[in-house]
């Protein structure tokens, strides 16, 4: 439908605001709209130093899932992924949520017991999970290749029927619309320096256009999360690391489901365009730099070409990456950072964008009771130093 | 791939041959408490510039070689 009202209106700082956001991504977007709508907070900065969406939010493969491992987060996964469902009625905006299923294959007997393990504890949370044989896998994807003739071949599966995908340009544009409607002020082009921290309190950010004071700062950087931590003098568990996508040309729909093998760490899925977008594991070094190499492009290409032949024909078109801060156990830091007033949002890793709606839930639930909400206390960055990590496999 | 890695036994070589060691930290004494263990193990500098870091040669000649790196540009100079 088209509208001639404008979307969004970009703002210039005022020198006050009762909490600033540093990170104009889907989370800061998504904790500033929650902040503003939930939590009755009226003075709100998101300050981007370069567009929205710039970094990991319009980078990742749109894969929204919970199906992860450890317990103590799967309610969190679980309420995020069921939040997707209602959000372009709220936001007033296509998200194009579209939960098709996510297939992961398993290619030995320790990876099916694995992921039996794994899916008896998403049940227990109450997450559908599904274990697959061959013959249905066969059915719901008739181009993949499941015999004996692969080079690891499929032994089964586990089907995860509520997972799928979100598109992560309107989310941003949808949290953002939003966000501004609330009254949060969204700047771009403006990069944090520093924080101005006094006698263990926040009390604002320098900006490269001046000090801006706060009462409240809360980080959410994605996989930049290293360079706050030098501003503060601290360091985080984290090591950057790049995740490269590819897209092919757009073909006649053949795919109807997210299809995934954690073991040769490739996914694929067909976007309602028509193009399959490829993916991805993180490169094997830290990395700022959001380049692209042949050495990952053909492993990839070669690893799905083994799985779906007829793929053969098909080319790559474009492919990107973005930057992502891994910590050891595959889980998030969230919450209190140490200093009073400034909270975390980071450590996402490659996980991050299906997490956005819960995210920014949690995150300003905390920012405005100064209490960490039950879901998000596994996140602490304590556990580091209480040998509480989270027990996490990756996937 | 953007970037070359000298090793001292086998000469300029691809990155991916290589096993990534991490940044170059110094371990705690004995007596450390674990907390400062805890520091050294899970939390990182990881900068975006120049580091020193550690280089496993598994698919060569499987010697440690110390590199010092620039993670945004990939430039690779002497200590």
């Amino acid at each position: 439908m088209a509208t001639t009202k404008k979307v969004l209106q970009y703002k210039e700082p005022e020198k006050h605001y009762d909490v600033v956001i540093v990170g104009g991504g889907l989370h800061g977007l998504a904790t500033a709209y929650y902040l503003a709508k939930y939590h009755g907070v009226k003075r709100i900065a998101v300050l981007e130093r370069r567009y929205i969406g710039s970094g990991g939010s319009g980078r990742n493969t749109e894969m929204v899932r919970s199906n992860k491992r450890a317990h103590e987060t799967l309610p969190f996964y679980k309420d995020s992924l069921a939040m997707w469902d209602d959000l372009s009625a709220e936001l007033d905006w296509n998200l194009m949520v579209q939960k098709k299923g996510i297939i992961a294959l398993a290619h030995s007997d320790g990876e099916l017991a694995s992921m039996r393990m794994q899916s008896d504890s998403q049940r227990r949370a109450g997450i559908k999970i599904d274990m697959l044989d061959n013959q249905q896998i066969k059915k719901m994807v008739p181009s993949l290749d499941v015999s004996d003739q692969t080079a690891l071949p499929v032994l089964g599966a586990q089907f995860h029927p509520e997972g799928g995908t979100v598109h992560h340009d309107a989310a941003v544009w949808g949290f953002a619309k939003s966000a501004a409607r609330c009254g949060v002020d969204i700047c771009v082009g403006i990069e944090v320096v520093g924080f101005n921290v006094e006698g263990g309190k926040v009390t604002g950010v320098q900006t490269n256009i001046g000090d801006i004071n706060a009462n409240k700062v809360h980080v959410a950087v994605g996989g930049y999360s290293s360079e706050i931590a030098r501003m503060l003098g601290v360091k985080f568990p984290v090591v950057t690391m790049p995740m490269q996508v590819m897209t092919t040309n757009i073909m006649a729909p053949f795919l109807n489901y997210y299809v995934a093998s954690p073991r040769l760490h490739w996914y694929t899925q067909q976007t309602l365009k028509g193009d399959l977008i490829l993916g991805g594991q993180l490169d094997p070094f830290s990395s700022w730099n959001s380049y692209t190499t042949w050495e990952e492009c053909s492993e990839r290409v070669a690893t799905i070409l083994e799985y779906f032949p007829d793929l053969a024909h098909a080319r790559v078109v474009r492919s990107w990456s973005g930057l992502c801060d891994c910590t050891g156990d595959s889980a998030p830091v969230m919450g209190p950072s140490g200093i009073d007033g400034l909270s975390l949002d980071i450590a996402w890793g490659y996980y991050g964008f299906k997490a956005t709606p819960a995210c920014g839930k949690y995150s300003a639930e905390y920012i405005a009771t100064n209490k960490v909400p039950e879901n998000i206390k596994a996140f602490s960055l304590d556990r580091f130093f209480n040998r509480q990590r989270v027990r996490e496999v990756i996937l | 791939m953007a970037f070359l890695i000298d090793c001292p036994n086998c000469g300029r070589r691809n990155p991916y041959e290589f096993r990534f060691g991490g940044e170059c930290k110094e371990a705690p004494g004995p007596d450390a408490d674990l907390n400062t263990w805890c520091e050294y193990l899970y939390f990182n500098e990881n900068m975006s510039g120049f580091q020193q870091e550690w280089w496993y040669h598994n698919m060569g000649c499987g010697d440690w070689v110390k590199v010092r790196r620039n993670t945004v540009t990939h430039e690779i100079t002497e200590d």
